[in-house]
């Protein structure tokens, strides 16, 4: 990469991956400036948000109201609704279960690729080119399309309905884009540094410990970003691994909620609006993080 | 290798957790019954204060959420000891595949307390794998003011020209005639199945198991065409094919349509589910049985219904056993008997029976000349649902009778 | 413990031979991978050649038979244009939209950053949840589009029922949900281009739709390849959403292919069915991989 890479790279307090400047000549942005090209975000605005607003208001509702007030405020306000879910105990432990399969999930993600990575960036060894390529295999296809022997393995592994048998597919797949960012990010910094840390006697194991990692916090955060929203979200792993209603990650228990309260619209809405309030508020306060941890990972990947 | 580690650590976690366990032994039982719900939690509740050191607990799980389930929650070490069923093909495919405890030492317990018919649903090459709690039938349930306000006589359903007629007639009344759930397809099913007993005769589906091509038979193709014919006077509710059953119970609770074919049960279903929480009250429901078909071979006393039970699974405590023979007696049944729930397959609970449709779908159903369960359950999980399929796909216009038969045939050569 | 040898002074290379370190980076990762991605996919490989509910023992082989069977299905026929749809889609409504987005967006206008933002939200929701949202949105009883309908005089209307235009419904939630992302890459991507090829058009006096032509689309040109390249990818793979917006209904219209993986091949308990339509989309995802990256993408690779 050139040397304009390795400046992007090097770790700066705050930044991730967005070119430093922001700013881009005026005559780049459309021949529209000021209100009609407010008015069309507006506009595109509207259409994006009002679903949003309209569940997030449609739980506090009564069920009869949905049908004759959909956008407006709510006649009563069915304080209730929300209340009943926030006090029920299913509400937290869904959540607890995602935090916990997320968490451990990134950690162990994490603490299994960045060795990885660091063995394909700086050492020699036989069979490197084709285990690299062996892990970039993985990129190549979604785990969908071996859910059906995944399935078996984990059970036949009887970690059929436990979190574990969530956490380690998860882990698994995930490798394969892990493993190049930090391979490549891990290349960015100054070779200088390894030659002079052996000279000096220090073994790979302590290098990577003391100097890599610490050096390479944008790019974990990046792939830990990455790793903890496609766990968050996801859905078909769980779906076909865990049964008991306990077990449940949010993804699970909020389709399990919609089946046994099918009639009730308001106790639906309001149960997705709290269920995805955490993302929600992850996202709002940590947007730069997610929004870079995001597009960097698809554009270097 | 790290298999096998696995496995072991696995194995040993397994070990420790039970041996820590020593305390209560916990019996799991797993329904579908969204209106039987909480008198079986109070049975539950009643049989733990009786019995220390055991500790029931009862769960509900909607019904296709449930089926769907099923496969993967019988191949986790985590399975319910007690689970519903509608026995039948699918119940056979769960026993083969290793997942039920044979508890045929039982049977003579049972014997006592179950009628015969029901209990012998749910033994397979004479051993006993679980117990019959629930009989049900499937029959049009009608609103009585509804089906006045369009001037129909009921006593005009009985025939299938009839029904048609009756179809028509209160569709040019402006009201909707029929309420169907057709995302869950097997309301639909239900048709197909009726018309397929009542052209076809008791012996159609034995029949068809046992002859090459015997799903491609006359009264399959006949049951289609019929069951297209009904269709194509669009007799049900807007947006049918994508309202599911409970939502659909709701709208009959609010009075969007006339009749349905369904469950007894839908009966308090729709009470519950209706946007007033109230429905229609049981006095202006009444209740038809399907209508003859000429030139068929069935009677217009043959029954399509379930046979409603639990199985016990493999590895589940003797306490499980014991739970249901409580479970099963008229003293626990009698609660939901007087509620008029559902029919118990309890003998005696018969006398408990206050509501008059619920007592009018158990004389059916012990008058009954033919008994037969549920399709999508009877034929096995590939092939009924298949049924299922089918039965939609032809109401929709989306499928020729003679294609439907085929599609059943083929999943029954490639189950 | 770990190979010190290093290289010759003077010689700055950052790889070094470490056969021994590599031995304790790299097992925990080759076997995880292993175990639970390579391993999977090899054997769906081989169960798709048997007829197999999963539970009884593996011994029914029936060769191509599975294969036969999809390729004849017409759900799986459906399945796979619903798929194609997904893809012309993101090419003709998503990628303008995400790309006009991002033209408006790119500079530092007062309230750039919020609409981004705003933009992007819906793109951390679980596929799941936005799914159930507009199922709600687009419910034919208590949705707010049918009321809409309504108020302009119509009767309630059931998309979701309705088997020609359910699938429309889907499309256009996967639009709202992914534009927002597809535009910040372009954001990205528009904010490389060098200025000075600008301020030079702008001299030689190029108009704006000029300007944009001959400057904004080339220079965005590996971005838009990446940007498809994703919705390749992401269509493939598509799959919650359908379970929460549609089930794969009314009559099986809206099916993608894993979720007719998964309602055909898990739900019906047809392990060996399923696998084989498991190959067939890793055969169609490493085609789209290897091809694309080949074909479109060669000169933007290290």
């Amino acid at each position: 990469m050139t040397e304009t890479a390795l400046q992007r790279h090097r770790p700066r307090k705050g930044s991730l991956v967005l070119p430093k400047s922001d700013v881009v000549p005026a005559s780049l942005a459309a021949p529209m400036t000021g209100l009609p090209r407010f008015l069309i975000l507006c506009f595109v605005a509207a259409l994006v948000l009002v679903p949003l607003l309209a569940t997030a208001l449609g739980g506090f509702k009564e069920l009869g109201e949905l049908r004759t007030n959909p956008f407006g405020l709510p006649r009563v306000w069915q304080w209730e609704n929300y209340w009943g879910i926030l006090a029920s105990a299913r509400y937290w432990r869904i959540l607890g279960n995602s935090l916990f399969i997320s968490a451990v999930t990134v950690a162990l993600t994490l603490a299994v690729a960045a060795p990885a990575a660091f063995a394909f960036a700086h050492l020699r060894f036989f069979g490197q080119r084709f285990l690299f390529n062996y892990f970039i295999l993985g990129l190549t296809f979604p785990f969908a399309t071996a859910i059906l022997p995944l399935f078996i393995k984990v059970r036949d592994l009887g970690l059929l309905d436990t979190h574990w048998g969530i956490i380690l597919p998860q882990v698994a797949f995930s490798q394969a884009l892990s493993i190049l960012l930090m391979r490549n990010a891990f290349r960015q910094l100054p070779s200088e540094l390894l030659d002079a840390a052996l000279v000096d006697g220090c073994g790979y194991a302590r290098f990577f410990l003391w100097i890599t990692l610490p050096l390479s916090r944008p790019i974990l955060a990046t792939v830990a970003v990455i790793t903890f929203v496609v766990s968050w979200n996801n859905f078909l792993l769980p779906l076909v691994v865990i049964n008991t209603n306990a077990k449940y990650p949010w993804t699970l228990g909020l389709m399990d909620y919609q089946g046994e309260f099918i009639v009730a619209w308001q106790l639906i809405l309001a149960f997705i609006t709290l269920t995805i309030l955490p993302a929600v508020l992850m996202f709002v306060l940590a947007q730069r993080y997610i929004v870079s941890g995001l597009t960097a990972g698809a554009v270097k990947g | 290798m790290l298999v096998k580690a696995l496995s072991g650590l696995a194995l040993a976690f397994a070990i420790g957790l039970s041996s820590a366990q020593a305390a209560d032994v916990t019996v799991r039982m797993l329904h579908v019954n969204e209106t039987g719900d909480p008198f079986w939690k109070k049975i539950a509740e009643d049989y733990n204060a009786t019995h220390k050191g055991v500790k029931v607990t009862v769960d509900y799980m909607e019904n296709e959420a449930y089926k769907a389930k099923l496969p993967t929650l019988l191949q986790s070490d985590d399975r319910p000891d007690i689970i519903y069923s509608w026995a039948g093909g699918v119940m056979k495919a769960q026993i083969e595949a290793g997942y039920i405890q044979d508890i045929s030492a039982h049977k003579a317990e049972f014997d006592q307390v179950i009628y015969p018919a029901p209990l012998s649903a749910y033994e397979v090459d004479g051993k006993l794998y679980g117990v019959s709690v629930q009989l049900s039938e499937v029959l049009l349930i009608y609103n009585k003011a509804m089906l006045a306000k369009a001037g129909i006589d009921p006593a005009a359903m009985k025939t299938w020209d009839g029904f048609l007629d009756v179809l028509k007639k209160t569709k040019g009344a402006g009201v909707t005639p029929l309420i169907m759930g057709g995302a869950d397809k097997w309301p639909m099913h239900f048709f197909y199945s009726y018309l397929l007993m009542r052209l076809g005769g008791a012996d159609v589906l034995t029949t068809a198991e046992t002859t090459e091509g015997g799903f491609k038979a006359q009264p399959f193709v006949d049951a289609g065409a019929k069951l297209k014919e009904l269709a194509a006077l669009e007799p049900f509710q807007e947006g049918w094919l994508g309202t599911k059953y409970l939502p659909s119970q709701g709208q009959f609770g609010d009075g969007k349509g006339a009749m349905a074919l369904q469950l007894n049960g839908f009966i308090q279903g729709q009470q519950k589910n209706a946007t007033d929480g109230k429905g229609i009250p049981n006095d202006q429901i009444g209740q038809a049985p399907f209508p003859e078909v000429p030139g068929g071979k069935g009677k217009i006393t043959d029954t399509l219904g379930g046979v409603q039970g639990f199985l016990v699974t493999k590895d589940a405590p003797p306490e499980a056993i014991d739970f249901l023979k409580y479970f099963v007696s008229a003293e626990a049944q009698k609660a939901s008997a007087e509620a008029g729930v559902y029919v118990p397959a309890t003998k005696g609970t018969d006398a408990f029976i206050k509501n008059p449709l619920v007592a009018e779908v158990a004389r059916a159903i012990s008058n009954s000349t033919w008994h037969q369960n549920f399709l999508d359950q009877d034929l096995g999980p590939s092939v009924g649902r298949v049924v299922n399929d089918v039965s939609v796909a032809i109401a929709a216009g989306d499928m020729t009778p003679e294609e439907g038969a085929q599609q059943i045939q083929d999943a029954w050569d490639q189950r | 413990m770990a190979d010190t040898t290093a290289s010759p002074p003077g010689k700055a290379s950052y790889v070094h031979s470490g056969g021994l370190t590599a031995l304790i980076f790299l097992p925990p990762a080759l076997t995880l991978f292993t175990v639970f991605v390579i391993l999977p996919i090899g054997e769906a490989g081989w169960y798709g050649f048997y007829n197999w509910n999963g539970l009884a023992a593996l011994e029914n082989f029936v060769g191509l038979q599975n294969y036969q069977q999809l390729l004849a299905n017409k759900t799986f026929h459906q399945a796979f244009i619903n798929n194609l749809l997904i893809i012309a889609v993101s090419l003709a409504v998503q990628l303008p939209l995400a790309l006009s987005m991002a033209v408006l967006l790119a500079d530092r206008l007062v309230g750039s950053v919020a609409f981004r933002m705003m933009f992007f939200l819906p793109y951390i929701l679980a596929d799941v949840a936005a799914g159930l949202i507009w199922r709600f949105m687009f419910d034919g009883d208590y949705g707010p589009i049918s009321q809409i309908w309504q108020a302009l005089g119509g009767d309630p209307l059931y998309i979701l029922a309705d088997r020609d235009w359910a699938y429309a419904a889907v499309l256009t939630v996967i639009v709202w949900k992914y534009f927002g992302f597809h535009m910040m890459l372009y954001i990205a991507g528009l904010q490389n281009i060098d200025r000075n090829l600008y301020e030079a058009a702008a001299i030689d006096g190029a108009s704006p739709w000029q300007r944009f032509r001959h400057i904004t689309l080339p220079g965005l040109s590996p971005m838009i390849k990446l940007s498809v390249f994703f919705s390749l990818l992401g269509s493939l793979q598509f799959f919650d959403m359908i379970v929460s917006l549609t089930g794969g209904g009314p009559l099986n219209s809206s099916h993608t292919m894993v979720s007719f993986l998964y309602y055909f091949g898990i739900g019906r308990m047809r392990v060996g069915f399923g696998s084989a339509v498991g190959v067939l989309l890793f055969i169609l995802c490493a085609t789209v991989a290897f091809g694309y990256k080949r074909l479109l993408m060669r000169d933007d690779h290290d």
